[in-house]
């Protein structure tokens, strides 16, 4: 699905990334830990081709080279990035941003628009699944969105877009028990053996809801250490000053 | 460089006239011949130098008065209406089918008051020289519509480097009710520049509610002084779309005489392909307890320019006015510019007062967050100055209204 090789990112002659590799398989669940300033929600902007990175090495998507490919055609091809810090806009209507955007990756991939009909009883049913008030989608694209009903809303574009390759930047952060399980959930159920993630986060408690396959730890812009989730239980005892 | 002086005996073209309006034509028609088209030297004009944008767009200024015929236009079916409609800025004809008409006066009209010996605008004075019949229309006390007027500004096909100039009145009486909606709809395909002067009075507890927008971008150059006389418990709503005009002044003077009266002046504009967008406002609290609020949006973009000239005036004994006034551009080329300058001059100690003026680009983040959802740098970008401007329209009380203004700024955005 996609495969990192000796990836290096830099932003104002600044290195972050200095040399990722990560190679992710059909189905697999990757997750990523490290300490604040290691460089995670850079590597997840480089993979959904954010502008005004310095970028070398391998990137290939599907097996296809992915770094010369502009933002919305990866979506178009099946990236999501869930934000880390989700963008406030101010004057656009969530409902129909979403719509806007879910009928034009369906159009992407060569399938039938959605009306607005089923689009909004699809909206329903999804949002509900995640303890969402649809109300909420009403009104201006995140704005005023709580820190936990911002990352509820991002979860959500991820289930209506059906991405092959979630990134989840710290989608765990700033939720409450309830939400935390409520959005695993999400994840739980859009896994398939065709779907990969990759879910960056601080705390072992998500992972014990969501079983990763494996587990990198990402320090000073480099994985300096990969291993199963007993990586991420022991980490959470020595914290990453016990590795290496 | 065109030189454009007009003799006085273009005024005899215009009409027989009695000595002292002969006059007073002459004298301002003097004073706009010693100075011309103002340039950016003049304050008032130093974001819109009209003397450069004329001779620039202009080889002469055709003054020919002949009556222009009124010619096909459609009339807006979305919504029932009454109307007006101007050709050239003539009156032509007009129906208030759904209003009692006993309530209403319309005719054709020419200012009376020669009082007004100072003015020191070139442009009041071109047009107190040079002005034809307008409309003016009056209604009575007690009176609310119960549908609103559409005034169509009709210019035609035939204009060709013609410089019109008419004045129009409104005077609503005590306790009644207008909502105006100006439509401008454009057949002329050379440029012509309209010069309008106009005067609204609201009497006590009388509401007048206006949104203005254009049919289809233009070759018109527009220039309107529009000085409105506000009473006691009155309330004026404004909602003001300027879309594609090549140059467009509108040059707005607000004088609340009495006490608590509303004031509300909203504009929105996309500004493209060379055009040039000026509101100049100035607000005069002359009594206490009044509210006033002023809100422009423009998005600019290729070789134009926005500008917003706010003044808000507090006389001394305008205790407890609330005067708010905003302006906010997003700028979408190196090209393009936007102007403001808000200005508060206050003589009372218990008011609550605030401006503010942002400018700058689309904000990166938003395309970027855009654009992971699979939306072009170019939908991104659209539908955040969608966004942007719609706003204004939000606030906008009737669904009709917002939806038919809303799928004429969309349109414009989108054609672009
Ligand atoms: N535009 C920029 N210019 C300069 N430095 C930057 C820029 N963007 C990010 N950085 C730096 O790059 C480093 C990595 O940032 P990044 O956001 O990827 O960290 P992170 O691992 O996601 O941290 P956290 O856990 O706090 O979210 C930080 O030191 C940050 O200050
Ligand atoms: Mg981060």
């Amino acid at each position: 699905m996609l495969e990192i090789k000796n990836l290096k990112a830099s932003i104002n002659n600044k290195e972050i990334l200095k040399g990722v590799d990560i190679s992710i398989q059909p189905g697999e669940l990757h997750a990523i830990m490290g300490p604040n300033g290691s460089g995670k929600s850079t590597l997840a902007n480089v993979l959904s081709g954010k502008d005004g990175y310095e970028v070398s090495g391998e990137l290939k998507y599907q097996g296809k080279d992915l770094i010369n490919i502009p933002i919305d055609e990866r979506a178009q091809k099946g990236i999501f990035l869930a934000f880390q810090y989700p963008t406030e806009i101010p004057g656009v209507n969530t409902n129909n941003f979403l719509k806007t955007s879910l009928n034009k990756i369906k159009k992407a991939r060569g399938e039938k628009e959605m009306d607005t009909l089923s689009f909004i009883k699809m909206i329903k049913e999804k949002s509900n699944e995640l303890g969402m008030n649809e109300n909420m989608l009403s009104r201006q694209l995140n704005v005023g969105f709580s820190g936990g009903e911002k990352k509820k809303n991002e979860i959500l574009q991820m289930k209506i877009l059906n991405p092959n390759l979630a990134i989840l930047d710290e989608t765990d952060s700033g939720l409450d028990i309830d939400a935390l399980k409520t959005v695993a959930k999400g994840v739980n159920s859009t896994r398939d053996k065709n779907k990969s993630f990759l879910v960056i986060t601080h705390y072992q408690r998500l992972l014990n809801y969501i079983k990763p396959d494996f587990v990198h730890v990402l320090a000073d812009g480099k994985i300096i250490k990969s291993g199963s989730m007993e990586l991420a239980e022991q980490l959470e005892k020595t914290g990453y000053k016990g590795i290496n | 460089m065109l030189d454009f002086k007009p003799n006085e005996k273009e005024i005899e073209k215009i009409g027989k006239f009695s000595i002292e309006e002969k006059n007073f034509r002459i004298e301002n028609l003097k004073n706009f011949n010693s100075v011309g088209f103002p340039n950016k030297l003049v304050e008032d004009w130093k974001f819109s130098d009209l003397r450069h944008i004329v001779s620039k767009n202009f080889a002469k200024l055709d003054l020919k008065l002949k009556p222009s015929k009124e010619e096909n236009f459609d009339f807006i079916k979305d919504f029932e209406h009454n109307y007006i409609v101007l050709v050239n800025g003539r009156l032509t004809s007009n129906s208030f089918q759904h209003e009692d008409n006993s309530q209403i006066v319309i005719n054709p009209y020419l200012n009376k008051d020669f009082s007004n010996k100072k003015e020191k605008n070139p442009l009041i004075n071109l047009n107190y020289a040079l002005s034809i019949e307008g409309f003016n229309l009056e209604v009575k006390d007690n009176y609310k519509f119960n549908k609103v007027l559409v005034i169509y500004n009709l210019f035609t096909k035939d204009l060709n480097e013609n410089i019109l100039n008419s004045q129009n009145r409104i005077k609503i009486g005590k306790n009644s009710e207008l909502h105006v909606f100006d439509y401008v709809i454009n057949k002329s395909e050379k440029n012509f520049f309209n010069n309008v002067y106009e005067d609204l009075y609201l009497a006590e507890s009388s509401v007048f509610k206006n949104i203005s927008i254009q049919k289809n971008r233009s070759n018109g150059f527009f220039h309107k002084f529009s000085k409105n006389i506000l009473s006691s418990k009155s309330n004026y709503s404004s909602f003001i779309f300027p879309l594609g005009l090549k140059f467009d002044k509108l040059d707005l003077e607000f004088n609340l005489e009495g006490e608590n009266i509303e004031c509300n002046l909203q504009a929105a504009s996309f500004l493209n392909k060379g055009d040039h967008q000026e509101i100049k406002t100035r607000v005069n609290h002359l009594a206490p307890n009044c509210k006033s609020y002023q809100k422009v949006k423009n998005v600019i973009d290729l070789d134009s320019k926005g500008v917003y000239q706010g003044k808000i005036f507090v006389k001394n004994i305008a205790q407890k006015t609330d005067a708010y006034q905003l302006s906010k551009a997003i700028l979408l080329d190196e090209s393009s510019e936007f102007d403001s300058k808000p200005e508060l001059e206050i003589y009372a100690d218990d008011v609550k007062c605030s401006h503010g003026s942002t400018s700058g680009s689309v904000e990166k983040d938003s395309i970027y967050y855009l654009m992971t959802r699979g939306l072009s740098k170019n939908e991104s970008v659209k539908l955040l100055i969608n966004g942007f401007l719609s706003e204004i329209i939000v606030s906008i009380k009737s669904k009709t209204m917002k939806n038919f203004i809303e799928q004429k700024l969309l349109s414009q955005i989108y054609e672009h």
